[in-house]
This record gives structure tokens, sequence and C-alpha cells, in this order.
């Protein structure tokens, strides 16, 4: 593992606790962002360069901007009153290792004995750019691709439907501009 | 241990912080974060195993998985928000009754 993967995903780990470890939803959004981009260096790592654009374009652009709209709507104020039991916490991390120990290890287990020839050859095959995946789209997964949109289609009316308030009544307002009396 | 295996093994950590997190916290947006960050690692996974196997699919499927978590996140911060609108909160305790 090189330098730079290490860093990048030491960022990636440190900022995904900092998630949910922060009191403040607003410190945890900025803390959000952080993590998607280092998900975005490891693709660039990996070599999947059209992911990670997109992970920038579609994660930490538009899906982040969103959230940080609604935090700012409600303007909510930060956890106070109820403290997360120390005892309640260590259990849920307690069993969280279990279950990173329990997956973890046979998946290693199973990828760890690869020939570095194969691996090697592999990884040239399987260079993302946006050429290659553009072709693959547009060709075997059409279908895929077309209903996709359909489905944010759908997602986008939904969300309109669930935001709009009922019963708007659109009356101006008494006493607007210049009601000072 | 091989790079690429390195990897998986961050996906599955990345994963286990994001459960633990959905476990632990009760702000209804700080949940939907963690779940943003469950598939990211689940993304992480599949362009390791497209690294593994040569081919591209992998890479694929994270495009749609995007796409997808596109379209969860507009709804569920639609819900969350017309949640706010009922309860005025967005603990997930205050929110507890099916109907009022």
């Amino acid at each position: 593992m090189s330098f730079m993967e290490f860093v990048i995903a030491a960022i990636g780990i440190a900022s995904a606790i900092g998630v949910v470890g922060f009191r403040n939803p607003l410190s945890s959004a900025f803390s959000l962002i952080v993590h998607l981009l280092s998900i975005a260096g490891l693709y660039a790592l990996l070599g999947a360069h059209f992911l990670a654009v997109s992970q920038v374009v579609v994660y930490a652009g538009a899906i982040m901007v969103l959230v940080l709209f609604v935090l700012m709507l409600l303007n909510l104020k930060s956890e106070s009153g109820r403290r997360i039991g120390i005892i309640r916490s260590a259990v849920t991390v307690g069993i969280g290792l279990v279950i990173f120990l329990a997956v973890s290890g046979p998946m290693l287990a199973q990828f760890t004995n690869i020939p570095q020839a194969t691996l090697e050859q592999n990884m040239k095959a399987s260079e993302g750019g946006v050429k290659a995946i553009g072709q693959l789209l547009y060709s075997q997964y059409m279908v895929q691709f077309e209903l996709s949109s359909l489905v944010l289609l759908v997602g986008v009316v939904g969300a309109v439907m669930l935001a709009k308030r009922k019963n708007v009544q659109l009356t101006p307002r008494e006493g607007g501009m210049g009601g000072a009396k | 241990m091989d790079p690429i295996t390195s990897y998986l093994g961050i996906a599955c950590l990345l994963f286990t912080i994001g459960g633990i997190g959905l476990c632990l916290r009760r702000n209804a947006i700080v949940l939907f974060m963690c779940v943003e960050m469950m598939l990211n690692a689940v993304n992480l996974a599949f362009v390791a195993f497209s690294k593994i196997h040569g081919n591209l699919d992998g890479q694929v499927a994270v495009f749609f998985v995007m796409v997808i978590a596109a379209a969860e996140s507009a709804i569920g911060l639609a819900i969350i928000l017309s949640v706010f609108r009922s309860v005025a909160s967005i603990e997930t305790t205050d929110a507890a009754e099916l109907k009022w």
C-alpha cells in the first residue's frame, strides 16, 4: 500500500468517525464532505477516473448541497440535553466490531491469494475512463441506463409532492412594503 | 497484504462505522448521512472487485448506485422536511407515533 493510499484512507476513516462523533449536525455534514472527497481520491488511485469525477460532482456537490440546505432550513440547535450513554455506545461499537470481523475476515482471506501477474493484467484491463464506461453504458446497460432516468424523474416529482405544503394560500401579505401604520 | 485487499478492508471498516452511527445517533439527517456513508463503502468495494476481476461491470454498478442515491437523497430529505413540519423536530425519538 503506497504512502498516498495510506494517507487518503486515514483521512477517509477519520472523517467517517467524525460524521458519527460530532454532536452538531453541521459539523457532521462538513466531515461527510471530506469523507466523500477522500473516497473520490481512492477511486482515482484505483484508476476509476470517471467515478472519481462523478463522485465529486454528484456526492460532494449535489447531494451535500441538498443536505446543507435542509440543515440551514431547519435551523437546528446541536443535540444538547440527551447524551448517548457510555454503556449503550460501547455495546454498539462492540457489536459493530464483531460484525466487521465476521464480514471482513472471510472476504480478505478469499482475496489475498490472487497471483500478482493476473492482478496486474486485470488492473490494466479495468481502467475506468469516460470512454470505456460510456461504451458499456450505452451498449450492454442501455435499458438500465434509460430506466435510471425514469427513477430520477420519479424521485424529483416525489420530492416536490412530499415537500409541498398542504393548503398554501397565495394571498398577498397585508401591510407588506409601505404598510407602516 | 495486497493493496487491492486493503481496499476491501477499508470498505468493510467504513461500512461498520456507518452502521454504528446508524445505531447510535438519533438525528434524522445524521442517520441519512450515515446511510450515504454505507453506500459509499459498498461502492468502494465494488470498484475494488472490478479491479480484481478485470472488467468494468463493477464500476457501472457504482454508477447506478450513485443515480439511486441521488433520487433517494431528494426523497429522504423531503420526508425529513415534512416530518419536521408535523412534529417540529427531527429527532427520531420525537417522531415515534405512527399517526396523530
